[in-house]
């Protein structure tokens, strides 16, 4: 275990007094049972690429990097199974599943330096999870260390396991709050023979027609997004209503038969042009996702709302009209297949908009109380509500946190409810 | 008896004379699952919604007895029996589907309805429901949630878990909570799915809809052995090729079911694979020749496609009737339930069937070959004691040879009361004691399902159970 500067490890206001760098999974445990023993609040680190998710702790003296446990421990393309060390980044992990024919589909930003414990811990969502389904749905075994020292085991390598609770699914999403995942076993999918990712802007008066024709759409697309803003970062220029990104992955003859089907459903809405990109999709799909957290500087928030797809248009009304009121200008991604909306709030003016951001946070809570933060200057994130209005479920979480984490050593305060 | 008699006179008080049942020939129906385990419950109530299941549990906490939630009783573990006896809540009642949201593709349902009716009820709005145990036409979506269940498709959309959009249940203080994978914090809903009824008394369940696929084709391939056709399944999952379900059925199985169900599987194979493709019509044609060209390769000795809808669900009957048409060959089998790495299918029925062959009985071998989980059914008659006791070891050797091979000991039952003692053979007492503080979590005085999942140990008393099974009717 190395020591290391902790001033990379600072979250809001406060750096920690100790960082520790993992090399082994006795590191995190040795790390994690003194700081129990003691009072010390630890927080988990991967590539750190999510950390501006929810609320800053409320405690905090020890941050634990996690991202040079990154090792392919076990891959078996013939069983579709993966093993890796949690800090193993998704790019590495993307790679080694491609030189087999694999793939997963965990869409999260920053794949370079996104380890899968952060992106699992995170309980991040992507785009293509309609198609394919959630990232805790490939999540088939994992090692823990929890709050206390121990190294406790869940789930396997087989595809089918109902031995014991499915520990590994309360894990995902937890955000660094139960426990420090060290290694995940996942199931992996073979690698779809085509990809075609289709760019068009939205004329003015057409965004209405293209949601609802791409809903009906017989050749279901793997994601399909309306953008609107962030014209620095994702391709493509917005007509007056945004830009259309559909991404179809399949066969090769149904990849071109949804095209097809694409272009003309598109044209009969209104939009006369559809740019095909058939080659670095990659990286064009991955600017895309970037821009879920990606800041402006350091003068706006990004917001994430989930919910059914018939109503993220008014989600997504809201967040505008919010926005204008506060003098705030919002740039958007709407998921059509999936539901969530991406807001990134911002201002041209930097002097007032710590003023103006903590108004619009304020108002939104009623228009948009499911609303979360995901990125958001460090030096406001104590003035803001991370995760918006909390679920009815909250008293059964705070029970669960109790048992995993009686001291609270893990990340105290930043999840949910002040968990 | 007193105390059971003022258990009764409370349900009775809170729900309605009509709603609780007390006698023992009313409880006896109340008293096993498909394991040869019973024991009669105190009480059977039948609620008709979450408030009643609310004061049920209240009644249970005052009363200081365990609530065992019933679903159909098909699971294979013992896990909907009320070993500890108590109050027996059985969902009977609640088997409506509350509200039904096409363009959403999402359903509410009672935790009573029985798995096929969703799918029937949704098929005009060209939806189904994935999860398709070979229960289906009787076991109800709440027990499919307790168990995460799979059935033959789970190999391409996965099981329970992955369906769950949001639970409404009765947590062990009676309070009625809602969970939904669109609330921040802990996943209440994946951490439900599959706890065997020990967490929590699950009333409502949001559910995912699938939409029908524009082309489906069922066929099978005959093979010499089980083993070379798991060879095969290995070789077309590994190539990638999206088949919905690969199932497989050995000689015996193969023999049972055509004599029940006259599906036209080849009697003279040794096995049979069958094969379920869908998707748009050009990708499932070529997956088809993809599939017939690899079955040829490893020896395959005949190839079948369905011509049409009713050819396909005769293929599809005769599977899902596999373990109740084996009551021709034997009085009673009993049903093993352990999955593998999906490459070590082949090593795993050979096991069987060299474990089978150790102990003088027959075996039949029903598989969900995609996902490496098998059904070994062992035959044998429960009033001849050496082979009741042989059949608990052959069940026991399969379960540790599946461990040997890198697999764990339920895919799609659990591990209720049958399998609870043979959980340290996967898991460490650290791995334990950590599910065991998720248990505490929810239900620290455990009126939930006791005696379940957790080896013995963790709570004391009970008898050893003898393991000899018999599936119901």
């Amino acid at each position: 275990m190395t020591q290391t500067s902790s001033k990379k490890y600072a979250l809001g206001t406060r750096a920690p007094d100790f960082a520790h760098v993992a090399e082994t999974i006795a590191d995190v445990s040795a790390t994690l049972r003194e700081s129990d023993a003691i009072g010390r609040a630890v927080v988990l680190f991967g590539g750190g690429t999510l950390q501006g998710m929810g609320s800053v702790p409320v405690r905090y003296d020890v941050a634990l990097d996690c991202s040079r446990l990154n090792r392919i421990l076990e891959h078996e393309p013939a069983d579709l199974t993966i093993a890796v060390e949690a800090g193993c980044t998704l790019a590495n992990l993307e790679q080694t599943l491609a030189a087999a024919g694999r793939f997963l589909p965990l869409d999260a930003p920053r794949a370079s330096l996104a380890t899968v414990g952060g992106t699992l811990a995170s309980g991040w969502l992507g785009p293509r999870r309609a198609a394919y389904g959630r990232s805790r749905d490939f999540v088939i075994g994992t090692t823990c260390v929890l709050a206390d020292g121990t190294i406790a085991s869940a789930g396997g390598m087989v595809v089918k396991n109902v031995t014991g609770y499915d520990l590994s699914k309360l894990y995902v999403g937890s955000l660094g709050t139960l426990v420090a995942l060290v290694r995940a076993n996942l199931r992996t999918l073979p690698l779809p023979q085509a990809r075609r990712l289709a760019i068009a802007s939205l004329p003015e008066g057409t965004r209405a027609r293209t949601v609802s024709h791409l809903a009906a759409l017989a050749i279901e697309p793997a994601a399909a997004v309306i953008v609107k803003g962030f014209s620095k970062s994702i391709d493509g220029s917005d007509g007056l209503d945004g830009r259309v990104f559909v991404l179809f992955e399949g066969t090769q003859r149904t990849v071109d038969a949804a095209t097809r089907e694409l272009r003309s459903t598109l044209g009969a809405a209104g939009v006369p042009e559809t740019r095909l990109l058939e080659r670095d999709i990659g990286p064009a799909f991955a600017r895309l996702i970037d821009a879920y957290i990606e800041p402006l500087g350091s003068r706006s928030i990004t917001y994430r709302s989930y919910g059914a797809p018939a109503n993220a248009t008014p989600r997504l009304d809201a967040f505008e009209r919010v926005a204008r009121a506060s003098d705030l200008e919002a740039e958007t991604i709407e998921d059509l297949r999936t539901g969530d909306v991406i807001a990134r709030i911002s201002s041209r003016l930097t002097p007032d908009f710590a003023e103006r951001a903590v108004a619009f946070d304020a108002q939104r809570r009623t228009a948009l109380a499911g609303a979360r933060i995901v990125s958001a200057p460090e030096r406001l994130r104590a003035r803001l509500d991370g995760w918006g209005a909390p679920p009815a479920s909250l008293a059964t979480m705070k029970a669960v946190k109790a048992r995993f984490d009686p001291h609270g050593t893990l990340a105290p305060g930043r999840f949910v409810g002040r968990i | 008896m007193s105390d059971a008699r003022e258990l009764g006179r409370r349900l009775r008080e809170a729900l309605g004379t009509d709603s609780v049942k007390t006698t023992p020939e009313d409880l006896a129906a109340y008293s096993f699952d498909a394991c040869g385990e019973d024991r009669l419950p105190d009480a059977a109530v039948l609620p008709n919604d979450a408030r009643e299941v609310s004061a049920i549990v209240r009644i249970a906490r005052d009363c200081g007895v365990p609530i065992v939630a019933r679903g159909a009783g098909t699971g294979l573990c013992g896990g909907a029996v009320p070993v500890s006896g108590g109050i027996v809540v059985s969902f009977a009642r609640m088997n409506r589907i509350v509200s039904l949201d096409v363009p959403g593709r999402r359903a509410r349902v009672q935790a009573g309805l029985v798995n096929l009716e969703l799918s029937r009820a949704t098929a005009a709005s060209g939806l189904f429901f994935g999860p398709d145990p070979s229960s289906q036409k009787s076991s109800t979506l709440g027990g499919n949630a307790a168990t995460n269940a799979g059935g033959p498709r789970a190999y391409s959309c996965g099981s329970m878990s992955a369906h769950v959009l949001g639970i409404e249940f009765v947590d062990a203080t009676g309070d009625i909570v809602c969970a939904s994978i669109d609330d921040p914090g802990y996943d209440l809903v994946a951490t439900l799915v599959g706890s065997e009824g020990t967490l929590g008394i699950v009333t409502t369940l949001d559910l995912r809809l699938l939409r029908m696929p524009r082309a489906v084709c069922v066929a099978f391939a005959a093979f010499d052995a089980i083993e070379t056709a798991s060879a095969c399944v290995s070789a077309i999952v590994a190539a990638g090729i999206g088949a919905t379900a690969l199932e497989i059925m050995d000689r015996t199985i193969v023999r049972a079911v055509e004599a029940h169900y006259h599906a036209g599987y080849p009697l003279e194979a040794g096995a049979v694979l069958l094969v379920e493709l869908a998707g748009e019509p050009a990708d499932v044609e070529a997956s088809e020749r993809a599939v017939a060209t690899l079955a040829r390769e490893h020896g395959a000795l005949a190839w079948r496609s369905a011509a049409d809808a009713r050819e396909r669900d005769a293929l599809w009957a005769a599977r899902k009737g596999a373990a109740g048409a084996l009551g021709r060959i034997a009085p009673n089998y009993y049903i093993q339930d352990a999955t593998v790495p999906r490459t070590r299918l082949p090593q795993a029925v050979r096991a069987v069937e060299t474990i089978a062959r150790g102990c003088g009985l027959p075996v039949g071998n029903v598989v969900h070959a995609g996902d490496g989980n098998l059904h070994p059914l062992i035959m044998f008659d429960r009033r001849v004691p050496r082979e009741r006791e042989a059949v608990v070891a052959a069940g026991h050797e399969i379960l540790a040879a599946c461990i040997e091979l890198g697999g764990t000991i339920s895919g799609e039952h659990g591990i209720g009361y049958e399998k609870r003692d043979t959980l340290p053979l996967v898991y460490s007492s650290d791995d334990i004691a950590t599910m065991q503080r998720l248990h505490d979590a929810f239900d620290p005085s455990r009126v939930f399902n006791p005696e379940k999942i957790f080896p013995r140990g963790a709570i004391c008393g009970e008898v050893l159970a003898p393991g000899a099974t018999e599936a119901p009717p």
